[in-house]
């Protein structure tokens, strides 16, 4: 087939340009936050003074001038929360996930829209968690709960589309003429198949929780300081280039995702 | 007994002890939705419900007796006006940006063979995994006192970079609201881009028309769906946005204030009022949206 040769058009520069500009805008930040936090001073156009890694000492917390803003045992914290919020992601997302893809049921498209779409923000379930919850908004349990409801969207999501390249009926049948019962197919047949899925769920719903601010914001009260909070801090009060280090190491930990998630098939963050 | 709660019960006793493969089913659709309901009653419809007794309650702290004076103050005054009117054309005006803008990258994407293309989608994907938070810090670094783009204008200009930075205004806080909303709309315009029919628009150019014509004629009633579907999501994501502008300032949005009167006095009825009205609106304009997206599938 000859494809039709023509100068290149007007239109074309322009949407060109566009494109670039656009995915300038969404990278130098990036960039320039990354490569400053490696920089002694940041007051001209260009960071300058290369390499020191204080402003990371810093936010880490292993010097002193830093260490009330320092992460400290914050860090595993966060850890424990997102890995508890994941967990509860697994046990929820996945089975209903599996339901909205191989049942056709009354009430399947409600669900469905309950399920896929975040439809509470994350500041205003905060405030409602403060008045429900009172004793406990604010602790492992409320954070955990919260980051649950909050990120379920991802997990059903992302699972779904696994299950959805899956043929469910023929190999539920499969497994279950090979004298399986119901239960033994779900979690030795179906669950292992859509194992790509999963694991991208899982490591979105970890990544997205591991940050979460909104809602943390408004029901954090006392103890130790969830990372976003950290966060926050450091981009409110501290000075320029540790804050570029603090947000550096989220950075770092996306970056990390999103190879593991093209390891599974995935271009990084897609779901929506 | 009514015969219908008695058709009820019965119908919940097969669902338990199932004997048919009908009641089996239902049962096995019951036992898969169940985590997620159990956590959705818990984490959702309870806080919610209890935020309908918060904002009629006549103390701040606990939920007692009834008042409906933090809906009057709502309903009247003025501020609240202005903060709804600022959350709305905000949303609107970077959701339409965002989407217009997704057009071209997916566009070029899509029709342009770009160098590194794995990487450059990574790229575009990477801010939707940014807390609002850290995206405000993005526009501090390109719009900010020590930005990037500050300082190289002060450095052409003589200004100072004091002057100049506008990250703390509503142009720094609409470029934070792009950066967020941006790499979603594009996300979901790519998807609609990979089904377009390419053999009409070869057959447009074949017979004739320039590539600005084939794309208004033939490109854009394919990826109508997608811009809607777009415009959905970003508008839906823009009304949630709050650490960006928590940390920016530059605009009162609902989420700003819904903050502030928490922090400031602990006005929880008004709190609670904001946040029901937001939640029946988002809720709203997804359910329209829906409606609107799978009607224009239909169409198509």
């Amino acid at each position: 087939m000859t494809t039709l040769r023509t100068p290149r058009s007007l239109g074309k520069t322009a949407v060109t340009l566009v494109t670039g500009l656009v995915l300038a805008v969404l990278v130098v930040p990036i960039a320039l936050t990354f490569v400053s936090s490696f920089a002694q001073s940041a007051t001209g156009v260009v960071p300058t003074g290369f390499v020191t890694f204080e402003h990371w000492r810093t936010a880490l917390g292993l010097t002193d001038v830093g260490a009330r803003r320092g992460i400290g045992s914050g860090l595993w914290f966060s850890v424990l929360l997102a890995t508890g919020g994941m967990v509860v992601n697994l046990v929820v997302g996945v089975p209903i996930a599996y339901a909205l893809t191989r049942y056709e049921f009354r009430g399947r498209e409600w669900l469905n829209t309950l399920a896929v779409l975040p439809l509470v923000p994350g500041i205003i379930l905060g405030i409602a968690f403060l008045r429900t919850y009172p004793d406990n908004a604010g602790t492992a349990f409320g954070l955990v709960v919260g980051y649950a409801l909050l990120k379920s969207p991802y997990m059903v999501l992302t699972v779904q589309s696994a299950f959805q390249s899956m043929d469910l009926r023929q190999l539920e049948e499969s497994a279950r003429s090979l004298g399986a019962s119901w239960p033994r197919t779900f979690v030795t047949v179906i669950v292992p198949n859509a194992r790509g899925g999963i694991l991208a769920g899982s490591i979105i719903t970890w990544t997205l929780a591991a940050a979460e601010f909104n809602f943390t914001y408004m029901v954090y009260t006392r103890g130790p300081k969830p990372f976003s909070l950290f966060l926050y801090e450091n981009i409110s009060r501290a000075p320029f280039l540790q804050s570029a280090a603090a947000i550096s190491m989220y950075f770092c930990l996306v970056v990390a995702a999103i190879l593991v998630l093209q390891t599974v098939g995935r271009h990084g963050f897609t779901t929506t | 007994m009514s015969t219908s709660t008695w058709f009820e019960l019965s119908a919940a006793r097969d669902t338990l002890t199932p004997e048919t493969e009908r009641d089996r089913r239902r049962r096995r659709i019951l036992v898969l939705c169940a985590p997620f309901l159990v956590l959705a009653a818990v984490a959702a419809f309870v806080p919610l419900a209890t935020m309908v007794r918060m904002s009629v309650s006549t103390d701040r702290f606990a939920n007692v007796g009834f008042s409906a004076s933090a809906w009057r103050t709502l309903a009247t005054d003025p501020l609240y006006r202005q903060v709804a009117v600022n959350t709305l054309w905000f949303a609107a005006a970077t959701s339409a940006v965002s989407v217009a803008l997704g057009v071209a990258v997916s566009h070029a994407f899509a029709k342009y063979s770009l160098p590194f293309e794995r990487v450059l989608v990574s790229v575009v994907s990477f801010p939707i995994a940014l807390p609002g938070i850290v995206v405000a810090f993005m526009v501090v670094a390109l719009l900010g006192r020590q930005g990037l783009v500050t300082n190289a204008v002060a450095f052409f200009s003589g200004q100072g970079p004091i002057d100049l930075a506008t990250a703390t205004t509503v142009t720094g806080l609409f470029v934070g609201y792009v950066y967020s909303l941006l790499p979603r709309a594009t996300m979901v315009l790519r998807g609609t881009y990979a089904e377009v029919n390419t053999d009409a628009e070869q057959a447009a150019r074949a017979l004739g028309a320039d590539p600005l014509r084939t794309f208004y004629y033939v490109t854009l009633p394919e990826i109508r769906p997608g811009i809607v579907a777009a415009l959905l999501l970003t508008f839906r994501t823009a009304l949630a946005i709050f650490g960006t502008v928590l940390v920016l300032q530059g605009l009162n949005v609902a989420t700003l204030q819904l903050s502030q009167v928490i922090s400031v006095g602990y006005e929880s009825q008004i709190a609670a009022g904001i946040g029901l009205v937001y939640f029946a609106f988002i809720l709203a304009v997804t359910f329209v949206g829906l409606r609107y997206t799978e009607a224009d599938v239909i169409r198509r």
